[in-house]
């Protein structure tokens, strides 16, 4: 055992065990094993290869006790919206009582006896063996705080402008603590939910210490239902945000995810999403643009399990100083799943020679009439195009801001409120990389 | 002051190691339009990407003066902030940008580095509406990514378009008439005429004698060898037409009569 990894063993077992259902209890028990048998995972462990553990070293494993909201210091809502909920260092804030038709939001804690049902196969499905399953089991084990949303059959999660926004704040500094977060979305057949998170830092300024969360969510989409997934990434350099989220898909179910990574020390977000029912489609997008020392992982993955569903991953990155950026994206088409339509692709722009891009397209495809198609590259910025834009009297820099912001409209043009979408590109002119090296 | 424009000097410049200009002078004056011919690989880019201040056109000797300035002492941005604008022989295709807003950057950033107020998007609007009827550009264009997926007769009105909103005191255009049917020239010739002015000069690079017909210039220089071999007046492009190049080769300037040969060129002994 490593000493990290020790610590946190240690810290899990001195937890005190928070009230909850007896099938609950006995599994955060098997999840502290499962951590304490296999570790965290390291260099050794294809899927981290290149996550930078050393960053998790001083970080503290804490069950976070909630405060009470509204926290007047985050940063303002990304976007409109009928809900918001605030989440500070993985601590859930207040829960708006007074919610739309058909949307119900609650705490974990109440929401175990209300939707148990539902939630035990939820808690149960998530494999907590091996390191690659570390902070799975972490979570598992820890992760008293946590939201569960549900829209009911055939409602909109609010009204025509309605959205539920999460606020997260992580604040950086002595507390220097791992928060773990629980968050589940319950879409019934034909229901439509707007999921909008903003990750803009905690409002204050950075200190020295490291913040981390571990978040896990799980959204379960009936037939017919809608999930459109935005998320906004700008945390401080002293952020390590361990972001995962499943999706199990029913029958035409549509999931939309726009992903947005400016920010953060270590950034690790993985994305699963399983289409179980014949129609059903994932259309995944997002943008990483990173500067100094950060990194961002993104691994995707999406399962074909029947047929005629469709899927695509479309994520651009632009990476300057020191950055390292990583993108697994992975789409198994199982076999029967026939007439599936997939499509993936990540291009890259290096502005500096020492920035590092890692992408890995996996298709797999047992299926019969599929078509497919793939592609990643990793390159320069075009200099005809930036010697073309200073001969009409651009600077050098305003050359290469303008044609990597241009890389970058391809994935916020795909976000469909152009309010939202403004917004989003107004974040990202705000950190793109300078080229410059550090 | 120095009514001279442009004035270039024994101008040596190689590109990745290869000599391609080799001691050529010009000079342009204010309000003067002068034509360059010359035969494929002569040279003519590189003399525009040069004065243009394009990476990778290492001048090896000699010397461009702007306006009694050294140029080339220049970013190429700060000559296109002083009053230098190259047509590309081949306009870059940017994707994502969008060809109005880029213009209007364009613009303000000159407009900025003159020290004048910026335009907003209406101010713009207004002062290109007048010029995009003259060179017929749809608004269709405007919308769409510069120069991408723009037709070779597009591509080269969207050149002369940014240049009557820009509105340098120097202008080069590099093979603008090439790939151009002869609506199109005549398009491109209008838009140019239109802005001759007693304080602007342009310089027109080309392979054919015919865009010279709508644009008269003042002087014609024959670029070969990576220098001008000849010079004269409009009716050197004409002869250039029936004659051909092929003289060049020989070095016998003096079946061109009338011509005056460039200034050490290799007629320079047989001129007439
Ligand atoms: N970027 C470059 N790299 C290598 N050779 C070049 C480059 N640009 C021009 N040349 C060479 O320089 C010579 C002159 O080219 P150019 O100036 O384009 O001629 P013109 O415009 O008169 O046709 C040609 O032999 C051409 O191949
Ligand atoms: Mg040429």
């Amino acid at each position: 055992m490593t000493g990290l990894t020790e610590q946190w063993s240690d810290a899990l077992a001195a937890a005190p065990q928070e009230p909850a259902p007896a099938w609950l209890r006995e599994l955060r028990e098997n999840a502290v094993g499962q951590f304490r048998a296999a570790g965290l995972p390291h260099r050794k462990v294809e899927a981290w290869k290149y996550t930078p553990m050393t960053v998790f070293d001083g970080l503290r494993l804490t069950a976070a006790e909630p405060v009470p909201a509204p926290v007047a210091d985050l940063p303002p809502p990304l976007c409109e919206s009928s809900v918001v909920v605030d989440i500070r260092d993985g601590a859930l804030g207040e829960v708006p009582a007074d919610l739309p038709q058909g949307l119900t939001v609650l705490p974990l804690a109440t929401a175990l006896e209300r939707f148990e049902e539902r939630l035990k196969p939820l808690f149960e499905a998530v494999e907590l063996r091996g390191a690659t399953r570390a902070f799975a089991a972490l979570n598992t084990a820890l992760a008293t705080q946590g939201l569960v949303v549900h829209v009911a059959r055939d409602a909109a999660g609010g009204s025509a402008a309605g959205r539920l926004l999460l606020r997260w704040g992580l604040s950086a500094g002595a507390a220097a603590t791992m928060g773990q977060f629980r968050l589940f979305v319950l879409l019934d057949d034909g229901a439509r939910l707007e999921l909008v998170e903003q990750y803009l830092g905690s409002g204050e300024a950075p200190g020295d210490g490291a913040a981390g969360l571990n978040v896990l969510c799980q959204a379960e989409l009936g037939a017919g239902a809608r999930l459109s997934h935005t998320r906004v990434q700008a945390e401080t350099e002293q952020a390590v945000l361990l972001t995962s989220t499943m999706l199990e898909q029913a029958r035409d179910s549509r999931f939309v995810y726009r992903g947005f990574d400016l920010g953060a020390g270590l950034a690790r977000h993985e994305l699963t999403t399983r289409l179980t029912g014949p129609g059903a489609e994932a259309d995944i997008a997002g943008a990483w643009l990173l500067d100094g020392r950060r990194h961002v992982d993104n691994h995707v993955s999406v399962e074909h399990l029947a047929p005629g569903c469709a899927s695509e991953q479309f994520f651009r990155g632009v990476l300057g100083g020191r950055s390292r950026g990583v993108f697994n994206g992975r789409a198994l088409i199982q076999a029967g799943a026939d007439g599936s339509s997939v499509r993936q692709s990540n291009a890259n722009l290096l502005l500096s020679p020492l920035a590092e891009m890692d992408t890995k397209p996996e298709l797999e495809i047992y299926a019969d009439e599929v078509e497919a198609s793939h592609g990643a590259t990793v390159g320069q910025l075009d200099e005809a195009a930036v010697f073309y834009l200073r001969s009409r009297g651009l600077t050098d820099g305003a050359a290469r801001r303008m044609l990597t912001a241009a890389f970058c409209r391809a994935v916020t043009d795909r976000v469909a409120d152009p309010i939202l979408a403004e917004r989003i590109g107004g974040l990202l002119d705000a950190a793109m990389p300078s080229g410059e090296q550090l | 002051m120095d009514k001279a424009m442009l004035k270039v000097r024994n101008l040596h410049a190689s590109v990745e190691g290869k000599q391609i200009l080799n001691g050529l002078d010009l000079e342009v004056n204010a309000g003067e339009v002068h034509a360059i011919m010359g035969p494929n690989g002569s040279g003519k880019s590189t003399l525009a990407s040069v004065i243009a201040g394009r990476e990778g056109y290492e001048v090896t000797d000699g010397q461009v003066l702007y306006r009694g300035r050294d140029l080339l002492e220049l970013e190429p941005e700060e000559r296109a902030c002083e009053g230098i604008f190259l047509a590309f022989q081949y306009p870059v295709e940017i994707p994502g940008v969008n060809n109005t807003y880029f213009l209007r950057a364009a613009l303000n950033a000159q407009r900025k580095y003159r020290g004048e107020p910026e335009l907003d998007s209406m101010q713009f609007l207004k002062l290109i509406r007048g010029k995009l009827e003259i060179l017929h550009i749809s608004d269709d264009l405007m919308h769409r990514a510069v120069n991408e997926g723009f037709s070779g007769g597009e591509k080269k009105r969207n050149e002369i378009f940014q240049m009557a909103v820009l509105e340098p005191a120097l202008a080069i255009l590099d093979e603008t008439d090439s790939g151009l049917d002869i609506d199109a020239l005549k398009l491109v010739a209008e838009g140019v005429n239109r802005q001759r002015s007693p304080d602007r000069a342009m310089i027109v690079v080309t392979h054919y004698q015919r865009l010279l017909e709508y644009i008269v210039p003042d002087r014609v220089h024959v670029l070969s060898g990576g220098r001008i071999a000849a010079s004269g007046d409009a009716d050197l492009a004409l002869k250039l037409e029936e004659e051909g190049y092929s003289w060049l080769a020989e070095g016998g300037i003096q079946a061109l009569e009338g011509a005056e040969t460039g200034s050490g060129g290799a007629g320079a002994a047989a001129g007439a």
